[in-house]
């Protein structure tokens, strides 16, 4: 065969299985997928039964988005093999992401005894534990890891995320600055070669601050601008061009950046989702003075018109959002269906109003509930928009999503739908939030349901409207 | 239209008026000789004339065609010859030969009067309109002229336009026809002026006891208002004149099946099998027999006849489902109504003097007619029925906006400076003619327009009334299927002419009208027809909620309006709502299946199942 496609025409000739396994291996570790699972159909048509190939050929087919694929494949792999410890490290991850998190903690802990010195069977482990709400199970695998390799990123990151979840801020914030140490946060801040800021006050020269992270982080850090500019009263924002209408509310509009070469030149650079470390906030102390975001009363007026003709009189118009950006490495947990809010739009005495972006808008066509949906999500162009509409709404309800984030700063009501394991910053148990007075949280109870939390939403909803009447 | 194909000039002419091609079908109208050049043909076709007024059509037609091959313009000739193809009953060549006349001379008063008279006879609607328009701008003062107008308006369901038109033929005339008269009750009678048409047809009979046209027009009007013992009286009355009369069995039959008597219906419409050389009934007979047989619980032999009565249809109209000019429009609309596009496009402005429109839209025979009487009966809402006017617009809007494109992509014109406000022009051409039907009371806030597939129009609508309530009457899609078979309707480009391209259409215009959900922000509210009998006060105030209007009880009580509707629906919708209705479908899953791999995904994306 043909071990490379790029050599054409090339001479067949046996390859030992092992050469073929490790080329396939390459070919994984260098993200050519289709090259990697073109070896490995080859290689398991010849020898199906290999569990070094099974597994591999799992890997990528998780890889590839087929992850019931891969989980046949890696069990078949796991049963085959003589020493299944590797296999079974990374079938946990198969396991958390298929969301069988008794699987995933089992294999997880299977690995972690078979592998007694590899810290990234704790890692996974911890992250296991992170998923199934076991926040304290984390921190004390973590630091089991961290012991072996203190420079795991992946099980600081686990680790300030079980801290910060559970309140406890002060080391929290330190190990969350591992977070552009892991993967998928290396490149959410430049490479500049400039000083962090340690929070220092200085007034000779700029302080770069960097909008990091989702939206939704930058509208919650929002909050700290004017803390910063109390210490470097000579700063500037760099910002995707969508966050304008939110931060120009904090900063003068000339300081606010699109391209890094424009940003004025400056001697210290902070991300925004670093400031919250450096003010030292604990539970007590989230400054949380809220509305710090408004609406432009002539897009108010504009767009209240405009809803007005839409939705029917005397019915209380309650936002909902039904999906966050599908990027979002969290996506799959927080998001749900806009069929799941079936319950919500079955209260009597209520219109629903659609600010949906993006692709699940779509669900928008296939909505048959009771309730009339206003899909003016379509029409909206920026947050300048949607801020307008949350001013003219009664109450909002959301997944954790930037919107959630946009009412709570305006001081609107609004109900967040929590997945069992949420964002660390949504905390434990509570129903109200510390960062936002308005919000009301609700959580899932068991893993991956949503029924009954938004079964939960509805009874509060029918209760609310019999309130307001 | 079926204009015969044109072969070679130099063979006959295939529409068989006895000329050549060239002189015929083929005609270069351009490459005419001056009339002055041909006067001298004129004694001719005064001797043509001569013949056929002393019956020797031979002469005469031999006459004729030597004329028209040397001047195939030639008025007079082609009247006679046109006479003489219509005497003889040879239709394709007569129609070719009154057009040619009506299209050289536009104001040949009695051509067009012949040319309206023909395609009414052969159902093509909107073409006689165009010529008896003509008619009435050639002859303001001529009482036929007006009573074409009053007879293709109210074939064309725009009643109150041909009443107008009507009423115009008496005071033209200064006499009270009986004929006429008996127009006027059957056009009050589609505006559910039930009283004032019975008063009509009175008078007519008094005056012309024997017209068979009048009598059952007049029983037809006593079965739709329920007055099933006059209605048995009059049919009685023309059994005696007229034994055996098809339009009197079919009604007869129609009647009966109202007053529950089925096995009687069918044994009538029996009778009227056997009284046909082939032993075989007529479209309209033969959906009357399935739905008869569908009441005695015979569906096997229910379907048989539906199916038969497609087949009839498509066989005698020729109309099939228009499936290419479908797939384009639908695909052309869903991707002119796109957000992106909608951002920039202006909205019509909200008219507050005037009634506004609530859109009950629907696939035909979802329950449309059923909500709007609910709606109607409530004090601020009137009925305006099925208004064609949404297409109407679609139509006009090329013009109306001074647009080379065609519709909707002519909404490009809103960019101009000249044409930002179309819309609003638009608008008011609609509210205007709603005005014109004398549909609205002085009390009434909205009235409805239950114009079946409107829904394909959604984005226009929206654009044009971007206040008005869009109430989207959702079924079962299989038991849609039902009605459509057992029905027969023209809307949705002939989709109805049979099962799978009624279910072709269904999937399409659906598909849209979920593109157009996402894509705009409409006052839309889906109502789905099994919660209307379900539950049907929890449904009705959802709808009112909806349209912003307090719950009034009267709408419960729908079947007590005293309104008539015209469509199919009517002897449904005068019966408290029942469960029958419900999951139809059932007993046709076998008759079904070839439709259910078309309609599965789309059931399923509606929240039904099929069991």
């Amino acid at each position: 065969m043909a071990l490379d496609s790029s050599d054409q025409g090339a001479v067949m000739v046996p390859v030992p299985a092992r050469d073929v396994l490790l080329l396939a291996g390459e070919k994984e570790q260098a993200g050519q997928l289709a090259e990697a699972e073109r070896l490995l159909g080859y290689l398991l048509s010849v020898t199906p039964n290999l569990p070094d190939a099974l597994h591999l050929s799992g890997v990528v087919a998780f890889r590839l988005g087929r992850p019931a694929e891969a989980l046949d494949k890696m069990e078949r792999a796991i049963s085959l093999a003589v020493d299944p410890s590797l296999y079974l490290r990374n079938i946990c991850e198969v396991y958390r992401v298929m969301g069988r998190l008794d699987d995933a903690l089992a294999a997880a802990e299977r690995a972690a005894a078979l592998r007694p010195s590899d810290p990234v069977c704790l890692h996974n482990l911890a992250v296991v534990h992170n998923e199934r709400l076991e926040p304290e199970q984390a921190i004390a695998v973590a630091e089991r890891a961290l012991l072996m390799a203190p420079d795991l990123a992946g099980a600081h990151f686990a680790m300030a995320e079980s801290l910060l979840i559970l309140g406890r801020m002060e080391r929290g914030w330190a190990e969350y600055e591992w977070r552009f140490r892991v993967p998928s946060g290396q490149n959410s801040m430049p490479k500049t070669g400039k000083p962090d800021w340690d929070g220092s006050a200085f007034s000779d020269a700029h302080l770069l601050l960097v909008a990091d992270q989702g939206f939704g982080d930058v509208i919650q850090f929002a909050r700290y601008i004017p803390w910063v500019a109390e210490r470097c009263p000579n700063y500037a924002i760099a910002c995707a061009a969508e966050l304008v209408p939110v931060l120009r509310q904090l900063a003068p509009a000339e300081r606010l950046f699109q391209r890094w070469e424009q940003c004025p030149s400056f001697r210290m650079i902070c991300a925004l989702s670093g400031l919250p470390r450096l003010h030292g906030t604990r539970l007590e102390t989230i400054p949380a003075a809220v509305p710090y975001l408004r609406a432009e009363p002539a897009r108010v007026a504009a767009w209240r018109e405009r809803l007005d003709r839409l939705a029917p009189p005397g019915l209380a118009r309650v936002g909902i959002v039904w999906a966050g950006r599908p990027t979002h490495a969290n996506d799959r947990r927080r998001s749900v269906t806009l069929g799941q809010f079936a319950p919500v739009a079955a209260v009597p005495g209520v219109a629903l109003v659609s600010l949906q972006k993006g692709p699940p808008t779509s669900q928008a066509g296939g909505y048959f509930g009771r309730a009339p949906l206003i899909n003016i999500g379509a029409e909206v162009q920026d947050y300048d928009d949607t801020m307008a509409l949350l001013e003219c709404l009664d109450l909002v309800l959301t997944v954790d999503t930037s919107v959630a984030h946009l009412a709570a700063a305006m001081g609107k009501p609004v109900w967040i739908m929590l997945a069992y394991a949420p964002d660390w910053r949504w905390l434990l148990d509570r129903s109200d939030s510390p960062w936002y007075p308005t919000v009301r949280l609700f959580r899932q109870s068991v893993h991956s349901h949503w029924n009954d939390v938004f079964a939960r939403v509805a009874a509060a909803l029918r209760d609310w409207v019999a309130a307001r009447r | 239209m079926n204009a015969p194909l044109i072969q070679s000039p130099l063979q006959p002419c295939p529409c068989g008026s006895g000329l050549r091609a060239a002189r015929c079908c083929a005609l270069n109208v351009a490459a005419l000789p001056p009339a002055e050049s041909t006067r001298h043909l004129v004694p001719l076709v005064e001797r043509a004339i001569q013949a056929h007024r002393q019956g020797a059509s031979d002469v005469a037609e031999r006459l004729c065609l030597d004329v028209l091959e040397l001047a195939p313009d030639r008025p007079g000739a082609l009247s006679v010859l046109f006479q003489i193809r219509k005497d003889q009953g040879n239709h394709i060549a007569a129609e070719a030969l009154l057009r040619r006349i009506v299209g050289l001379d536009p104001n040949n008063f009695q051509a067009t009067n012949e040319l309206v008279l023909l395609l009414m006879a052969k159902g093509a609607i909107p073409e006689a309109e165009i010529h008896a328009r003509n008619a009435v701008r050639i002859a303001p003062q001529v009482p036929q002229a007006h009573n074409l107008m009053g007879m293709i308006m109210t074939e064309a369901q725009r009643p109150q336009i041909g009443e107008f038109h009507y009423r115009k033929v008496i005071e033209l005339s200064g006499t009270r026809d009986p004929i006429l008269l008996a127009n006027l009750a059957w056009n009050l009678k589609n505006q559910g002026r039930m009283e004032e048409a019975r008063d009509l047809y009175k008078e007519s009979v008094a005056a012309a006891p024997e017209i068979r046209q009048t009598l059952l027009g007049w029983a037809r009007l006593e079965e739709a208002d329920r007055k099933f013992d006059a209605a048995t009286d009059l049919l009685d009355r023309m059994d005696q004149l007229w034994p055996n009369d098809p339009g009197v069995l079919l009604t007869r039959a129609v009647l009966l099946g109202r007053m529950k008597r089925t096995d009687e219906a069918l044994a009538v419409l029996d009778r009227l099998a056997a009284l046909d050389s082939e032993g075989r009934l007529g479209p309209n007979e033969l959906a009357e027999k399935g739905r008869l047989l569908d009441q005695m619980g015979r569906y096997d032999e229910a379907f048989a006849a539906f199916e038969e009565g497609k087949r009839l249809v498509r066989d005698l109209s020729g109309n099939v489902y228009l499936d290419e000019v479908a797939a384009n429009l639908v695909e052309r609309l869903g991707g002119f109504f796109i957000a992106g596009r909608l951002a920039t496009l202006p909205r019509a402005t909200v008219r507050t003097d005037v009634a506004q429109p609530i859109f009950v839209l629907g696939f035909p025979r979802s329950g449309t007619t059923l909500v709007e009487q609910t709606l109607s009966a409530h004090p601020k809402i009137v009925a305006g029925d099925e208004l064609p006017l949404i297409n109407d617009i679609t139509n006009l809007m090329p013009r109306m906006l001074n647009s080379p494109l065609g519709y909707p992509e002519a909404l490009a014109e809103l960019w101009m400076g000249d044409q930002h406000e179309g819309l609003d022009n638009l608008r008011d051409y609609y509210l205007q003619k709603v005005r014109q039907m004398g549909i609205l009371t002085p009390e009434a806030a909205w009235f409805t327009d239950k114009m079946p597939l409107n829904e394909m129009h959604l984005g226009l609508i929206a654009l044009l009334f971007p206040q008005s309530p869009l109430v989207h009457v959702i079924r079962h899609p299989l038991d849609v299927m039902v009605s459509a078979i057992s029905n027969h309707f023209t809307h949705g480009l002939f989709c109805a002419s049979a099962l799978e391209t009624a279910a072709t259409h269904y999937v399409r215009i659906m598909a849209l009208v979920q593109k157009y959900r996402a894509e705009m922000a409409l006052r839309y509210l889906p109502v789905r027809y099994e919660d209307m009998v379900e539950d049907q006060e929890a449904t009705v105030r959802s709808i009112l909620d909806f349209i912003g209007l307090p719950f009034d009880g009267a709408c419960l009580a729908f079947h007590e309006n005293q309104r008539y509707a015209r469509t199919a629906s009517y002897a449904q919708v005068t019966e408290k709502l029942y469960d029958r209705s419900r999951f139809r479908y059932r007993n046709y899953r076998r008759h079904l299946e070839p439709v259910i791999p078309i309609l599965q995904p789309m059931i399923e994306r509606l929240g039904y199942t099929i069991d």
